[in-house]
């Protein structure tokens, strides 16, 4: 499977969590040509890239933060016009994605519980009670220990990365999708969180696309991956698609696996 | 498998699209934008909640109080006491020609309670909470905190504008209510103390020129003052790109603009009450 600009649309059936189909953006100054790869409920899909090679920038596109000059996403079975979604369109296709972004982006004026809770309060018709003992049940999933009534400037990165997954969890969103999961964090750090996230993904049973430069979520996600560089999906396939490859920049990827 | 053809734009480019002073008319709009959702949020948020919902702007909006209101007290305090003194001395020396010094203790009822007190706590917040709170949003902004809001549909306007608007809405007149007596007690501390009038002559005046309606008017002109800081310095700060540099610019922008609008704001309810009768 490619991601070639005409290759054939995703699957944006009811076994699709996440479908991109064809996206290129942003509008201002489109950084991504014709970008097209699906995750299936369950799923799991890792879009490989360097730095600046637009990872954050699809992230962007996906959740309508960015407008693109063209191209469809389908999120839990809805499709929007990447171009011209309504806000409305937007809020509804939000509520079924949990976003952890590279930088966690806990909202610091309020405490732990508070982040957790926020999109509980706004979204559900749940008391204060149980919206406190579901986020605080969630983060202690996810393994935040103590106080959590701390504001986020106190916690460890570790932490912050762990609270943000609770965060995105909250709602049981159909589709996960996680910027940079490894960002910041040391190697210990980063495969605590990323068993974390392991377990939970087999709990939630959600769809998760993982956006890294790093080369061992492939080998740790068995999954489909795309290799993202300058602007366009290179690669496309299995795990074993990919060590084939020989493209030079999936042979990057691939041929630093030892040191990852 | 196939060659990568596109020319690479990468991410941080887009940031560099827009730039750092939008046009005035741009500026309107958007704070209009944000007068009309802070008012929507603010009005839902004195409306009766349910104790069995979870509220964090309530929680919010205390710890707001706390850090613009609170936390600016000892600054207004102290000020305040210094600005009545000045006013005292200042009307002393310029009616002592006359040999009416005594005639201060209305000049400071004049100026107090409708001008000097809320302008110079205006002021005081704009110096010390604008810069704040724009550089803080604008640190958001490039943490991809407010995009962290959008994406879980929650309305930044409602978790982070309006509790620090209804702070300040709270601690504006309150504070200008402490200004206004501190800088009293400053003026009669210049009057008896230094220039060794007698008390008593001192409050007579002063309650013969100080009306209710003037303290009214002070109040009044603080609650718009409060809704200028808190509208202005937020947009400022939201409407920077994700860029760790544009924090200091709009912190910077935030105090121009807030102190602009303070006086031209001030400015117009003074012609409007001197031109309206009964209000003067």
């Amino acid at each position: 499977m490619t991601g070639d600009a005409t290759a054939p649309m995703p699957n944006a059936s009811a076994a699709t969590a996440l479908g991109v189909d064809d996206v290129t953006g942003p509008r201002a100054a489109p950084v991504l040509r014709h970008v097209s790869l699906s995750v299936p409920r369950g799923g799991s899909h890792v879009v490989l890239g360097p730095m600046h090679s637009g990872k954050s920038t699809l992230l962007r596109l996906i959740l309508g933060l960015d407008r693109a000059v063209s191209g469809r996403v389908t999120i839990d079975g809805s499709t929007f016009d990447a171009a011209r979604a309504t806000e409305d369109q937007l809020r509804h296709m939000r509520r079924r994605v949990g976003v952890v972004f590279d930088s966690s982006a806990l909202v610091s004026r309020l405490t732990l519980l508070e982040n957790v809770m926020l999109p509980l309060a706004e979204h559900m018709t749940v008391g204060a009670d149980q919206a406190r003992e579901t986020a605080a049940g969630l983060l202690h999933d996810v393994g935040v220990a103590g106080d959590l009534e701390r504001t986020p400037d106190r916690l460890t990165r570790l932490d912050r990365r762990r609270a943000a997954l609770a965060r995105a969890l909250v709602l049981e969103p159909a589709v996960l999708i996680v910027d940079e999961p490894g960002n910041g964090l040391d190697p210990h750090a980063a495969a605590e969180l990323d068993e974390t996230m392991q377990a939970l993904h087999e709990r939630y049973r959600c769809g998760i696309l993982i956006c890294t430069q790093e080369v061992r979520y492939a080998f740790h996600w068995p999954s489909v991956v795309s290799v993202l560089a300058n602007g366009r999906i290179v690669e496309q396939g299995s795990l074993d698609e990919l060590l084939n490859s020989r493209h030079e920049a999936v042979r990057r990827f691939v041929d630093r696996r030892g040191a990852a | 498998m196939r060659q990568a053809n596109v020319a690479s734009d990468d991410d941080a480019s887009a940031e560099e699209r827009s730039p750092t002073f939008a046009p005035l008319g741009g500026r309107f709009i958007s704070r209009g934008r944000l007068v009309l959702r802070s008012a929507y949020w603010l009005a839902s948020l004195l409306a009766p909640q349910s104790p069995e919902r979870p509220t964090p702007v309530t929680a919010s909006v205390t710890r707001e109080l706390d850090v613009l209101g609170f936390g600016a007290i000892r600054l207004v305090a102290v000020s305040a006491l210094l600005v009545g003194l000045i006013t005292i001395f200042q009307a002393a020396y310029q009616l002592a020609p006359y040999g009416a010094e005594v005639v201060s203790a209305r000049a400071l009822a004049w100026f107090v309670a409708r001008e000097i007190g809320p302008i110079v706590v205006a002021i005081l917040v704009v110096a010390r909470s604008a810069a704040a709170i724009a550089g803080e949003f604008a640190s958001m902004a490039a943490n991809g905190e407010i995009d962290a809001l959008r994406v879980m549909g929650l309305d930044p306007v409602k978790y982070l504008v309006v509790p620090k608007l209804a702070a300040l809405l709270i601690a504006l007149p309150t504070l200008t209510a402490i200004a206004i007596m501190l800088a009293v007690i400053g003026g009669w501390l210049g009057m008896s103390v230094v220039l060794g009038y007698n008390t008593a002559l001192f409050f007579e005046y002063l309650h013969e020129s100080l009306a209710a309606r003037d303290v009214g008017v002070g109040l009044a002109k603080s609650v718009l003052f409060a809704s200028i800081i808190g509208i202005v310095a937020a947009d400022e700060g939201l409407r920077v790109e994700r860029r760790v540099s544009a924090i200091g610019a709009a912190a910077t922008r935030s105090v121009v603009y807030c102190l602009l609008g303070v006086l031209g704001a001030d400015t117009a309810v003074n012609a409007f009450v001197y031109f309206i009768p009964g209000l003067t």
